[in-house]
C-alpha cells in the first residue's frame, strides 16, 4: 500500500519525501479533528457522571 | 529463478510444472502482496490507536484547559465589579481543591458530555438534581473528568478526610471539608447524589458536596465519590481575600 503510493508520487526522492510528509500530517490532523472527536463519546473511557443510565448521558 | 521457484514449490508442497515458471511467480507475487498488504493495514491500525490514546490524554487536555482558561476569565471580568449576587450564566463559581493541586476548576450547570468536555465541573442537573452551595439545606454535586479534557478531577484519590473544598462564589467563599468517600461505586448509584447522601453516613439534612468522577484512572468502569459537608462561610472582601485553607 505504502510502497503503491510512494510509486504513484511524482517527482524525485526529495520532493516525494516532501508529500510523503505533507500527506501524513493531513491524516494526523483529519483524525484529531474529525475522527477522534467523532469516535471519542462511542468508546466508553471517559463516562464521569452517575446517571443511572450506564453512562448514555455521560 | 527457475531453481528457486522449484525449491520453493517443493516447501510448500505444491509443485508447479518447470514449463510454467512464470504464473507460478505471478501467483506468489500475488500472494505476498496481499500479506504485505495486510501487514501496513495493521500497522497503520496500531499507529491509530496510538495516537487516539495521545488524543485522549493530551490534545484534549490542551483544548479544554485553553477553553477552560477563557470562559474562567469570563467570569472574573463579569466580578471584576465586586461582590455581588450569585451568578449562573456562564459559571457559578470556581472550585479549590488544595489537595488536588489543580488550581481553580471552573464550575457550571449541567454535567452532559459537550459542558464537561470544555474543562470545567458542572453541577448534576439529572438524574438528581444538584443542590447550589447557598442553598439552606442539600446536596452540592458536582461531575469532572478524569483524565482528558482537562482532567480536573484527576487526582481526587489524593483528598482525605478533612481536606477542604472551597468553592468561590461572586460575594462567598464556602468552605467544605471532607468527611467521606466511597472508592468505588457502580455508574447506577444515583444515590450517592441525594440531598441526604445516606452511604456517607449522614442521616440528617445538612450542607453537603458531592464529587464524582470515574474511576480506576483512563478508564470508566466505576465511579469515584467524595463528600463534604460546610464548615462555614466568608463573605468575599474586595481584595478577593482567599479563606485560610488556600493561602
Amino acid at each position: 500500500m505504502y510502497g503503491w503510493i510512494w510509486r504513484h508520487l511524482p517527482g524525485n526522492v526529495g520532493v516525494r519525501a516532501l508529500i510523503s510528509l505533507v500527506l501524513v500530517l493531513a491524516v494526523v490532523y483529519a483524525l484529531f479533528q474529525y475522527v477522534f472527536p467523532w469516535a471519542e463519546p462511542l468508546l466508553p473511557f471517559n463516562d464521569v457522571t452517575v446517571d443511572g443510565e450506564g453512562g448514555a448521558r455521560q | 529463478m527457475a531453481a528457486r521457484t522449484t525449491e520453493q514449490d517443493e516447501q510448500t508442497g505444491t509443485p508447479v510444472p518447470a514449463s510454467a515458471p512464470a504464473g507460478g511467480a505471478r501467483k506468489r507475487g500475488r500472494v505476498a502482496g496481499t500479506v504485505s498488504l495486510f501487514g501496513e493495514l495493521l500497522i497503520t491500525a496500531g499507529l491509530i490507536l496510538g495516537l487516539f490514546v495521545v488524543y485522549s490524554l493530551w490534545w484534549t487536555n490542551v483544548l479544554a484547559d485553553r477553553d477552560a482558561d477563557q470562559q474562567g476569565n469570563e467570569v472574573r471580568d463579569r466580578w471584576a465589579g465586586g461582590p455581588g449576587a450569585l451568578d449562573t450564566k456562564d459559571g457559578i463559581g470556581f472550585l479549590h481543591v488544595p489537595a488536588m493541586k489543580n488550581g481553580e476548576v471552573l464550575v457550571r450547570k449541567g454535567t452532559n458530555a459537550k459542558d464537561l468536555n470544555r474543562g470545567v465541573a458542572g453541577y448534576y442537573t439529572d438524574p438528581v438534581k444538584s443542590a447550589l452551595p447557598a442553598d439552606k439545606k442539600g446536596n452540592f454535586s458536582l461531575a469532572a473528568h478524569r483524565d482528558g479534557h482537562g482532567a480536573k478531577f484527576h487526582n481526587i484519590d489524593k483528598l482525605k478526610d478533612g481536606d477542604a473544598i472551597v468553592f468561590e462564589t461572586k460575594d462567598t467563599w464556602y468552605v467544605y471539608k471532607v468527611y467521606a468517600k466511597l472508592p468505588e461505586t457502580s455508574k447506577y448509584n444515583v444515590d450517592v447524589l441525594k440531598p441526604v447522601p445516606k452511604e456517607s453516613g449522614k442521616k440528617k439534612p445538612g450542607r453537603y458536596i458531592t464529587l464524582t468522577t470515574c474511576t480506576p484512572v483512563y478508564t470508566s468502569k466505576h465511579r469515584y465519590v467524595v463528600w463534604g459537608e460546610l464548615e462555614r462561610t466568608e463573605k468575599v472582601d474586595r481584595h478577593r481575600t482567599p479563606p485560610a485553607e488556600l493561602g
